[in-house]
């Protein structure tokens, strides 16, 4: 039985851009001896060691915790957000996932909304501007209140925190056809709507979260689930379908 | 209230909202519309189908419910416009490679696509039967010739065939923009929506090749 290769071969057609606003395109890079024990981010820091030794410039990337917990790590891997494995963050996926001799294609996430930084690295801020808008609680702070002064069912924690566990990587926006950020914005308006801290808020949250949503330039749902496929974390359409029903609830019934 | 409606109408959502109802109501005008065709089999002179349609022309609320039509229509094209420009616009830097793993079909692919056919189809099947109509022949007869010849085969069957696209999707994505999901149900809805799409095309598809196929008469 012949052994499988213990480094790998590759070609990298690698996204380069220097600034916003200025033009980018592929540089095509070689690497020789990919251990397939790195992770796909050690892959490209031996590719920048590889360009610093010639006196290159490095690639820049995002990245932080590299655990998959942080959301600073993007990257779209031969088309696919966060690299061929499903529920994963970039950081997360190893390189025996691939095959001696491959091409990876490495872009930046692609939305107006998102504009690239440099290289790879996108602004993200625009999510945070969504959260600004309303995705909060307003409360006293304090002694922490009494465990069971509010309850709340198994249930409806457990899909709070499936919705809480977004950690607004912007893979959804990243994946979805339209570059929308419906599935981002619906995790937090769905954690907080389903929770009795969220509902003092509830009646304008949705609307003013969405209303800077559009704002940033994001597109709208068609409903083709590509983001949920693409959440390092699962957040479901479900919750797209709650805030749907909290923006049109809050439009016709909620108080001003 | 007023301003939170005039808002929510202008968001994304509130578009989709109204596109969604207006895509329901033509669904249902759709189902109705095939019933009506259906007697064009009930006997071969077309008596059932004239008599009908005499019914609905002589109808007092007959301009009532084509303005009611012609307004679900243009609401329905106007949003899908602004919503489409938006989405279009979201993303100005096209992926090199892009591939799909959610639930993307051919269907919801090409909405836009088969909305447009969908949309000439509509201009001339309202040319052909409405604006164009000559006076005094019994309809049944006007339509069956239509339908008969080799131009109005090929018009019909791609109409059709882009309608038929076009609702595999309607469906389920109308559902969820209402937001009614639920959980466990989401294959229930995306069957039940592409089965929707298959049947009222084929159903309509049956009218051109049955009568291409017979003959006229």
């Amino acid at each position: 039985m012949a052994a499988s290769p213990t480094t790998l071969r590759l070609t990298l057609h690698v996204w380069r851009q220097a600034g916003p606003e200025r033009p980018g395109g592929f540089e095509v890079h070689h690497l020789a001896e990919v251990s397939v024990d790195m992770s796909f981010l050690e892959m490209l820091d031996i590719l920048n060691e590889q360009l610093l030794s010639q006196g290159r410039d490095p690639f820049c990337f995002d990245h932080d915790c590299r655990e998959g917990i942080c959301g600073m790590c993007s990257l779209v891997i031969n088309g696919q957000v966060h690299g061929p494995e499903a529920e994963i963050t970039t950081c997360q996926l190893h390189m025996r996932h691939f095959a001696d001799g491959d091409t990876i294609v490495i872009e930046p996430f692609r939305a107006r909304a998102l504009p690239v930084v440099r290289d790879l690295v996108v602004d993200r801020s625009a999510l945070d501007r969504i959260i600004a808008a309303g995705g909060y609680i307003s409360t006293d702070a304090g002694s922490a209140p009494e465990a069971n002064a509010l309850p709340v069912s198994t249930a409806v924690a457990d899909e709070a925190m499936d919705a809480a566990a977004c950690i607004g990587c912007a893979g959804c926006v990243a994946a979805c056809p339209n570059a929308s950020a419906m599935l981002f914005t619906a995790a937090k308006v769905s954690h907080l709507a389903l929770l009795p801290q969220g509902a003092p808020e509830r009646d304008r949250r949705a609307l003013a979260m969405v209303e800077r949503m559009d704002d940033e330039g994001f597109g709208g749902c068609t409903n083709e689930r590509e983001c949920q496929a693409a959440c390092p974390k699962a957040v479901s359409v479900a919750h797209i379908a709650r805030l749907n029903r909290e923006f049109l609830r809050s439009s016709v019934l909620g108080r001003s | 209230m007023l301003d939170r409606l005039r808002r929510a109408l202008g968001s994304s959502i509130g578009s989709k909202a109204l596109m969604a109802c207006t895509g329901l109501l033509l669904i249902g005008f759709l189902i109705a519309h095939l019933a009506g065709n259906l007697l064009l089999y009930a006997d071969s002179e077309g008596r059932a189908f004239d008599a009908y349609a005499s019914t609905l022309e002589n109808s007092p609320l007959l301009p009532a419910a084509e303005a009611g039509l012609a307004l679900l229509f243009c609401v329905h094209i106007v949003l899908a416009v602004r919503v489409q420009r938006a989405n279009r616009e979201a993303r100005d830097v096209a992926y090199r490679a892009r591939s799909s793993h959610g639930a993307r079909t051919p269907g919801s692919a090409t909405m836009v696509a088969t909305g447009v056919i969908v949309l000439l189809f509509l201009l001339a099947h309202l040319y052909d039967f409405r604006i164009n109509r000559p006076d005094g022949d019994s309809l049944a007869l006007i339509v069956r010739e239509r339908l008969a010849s080799p131009s109005g085969l090929a018009v019909y069957s791609i109409g059709v065939a882009a309608l038929g696209l076009h609702l595999t999707h309607a469906l389920r994505s109308a559902l969820q923009t209402l937001g009614l999901h639920r959980p466990g149900y989401e294959g229930l809805i995306d069957k039940a929506s592409l089965l929707l799409g298959i049947v009222l095309g084929l159903a309509f598809w049956s009218f051109p090749l049955v009568f291409f196929l017979g003959g006229a008469a």
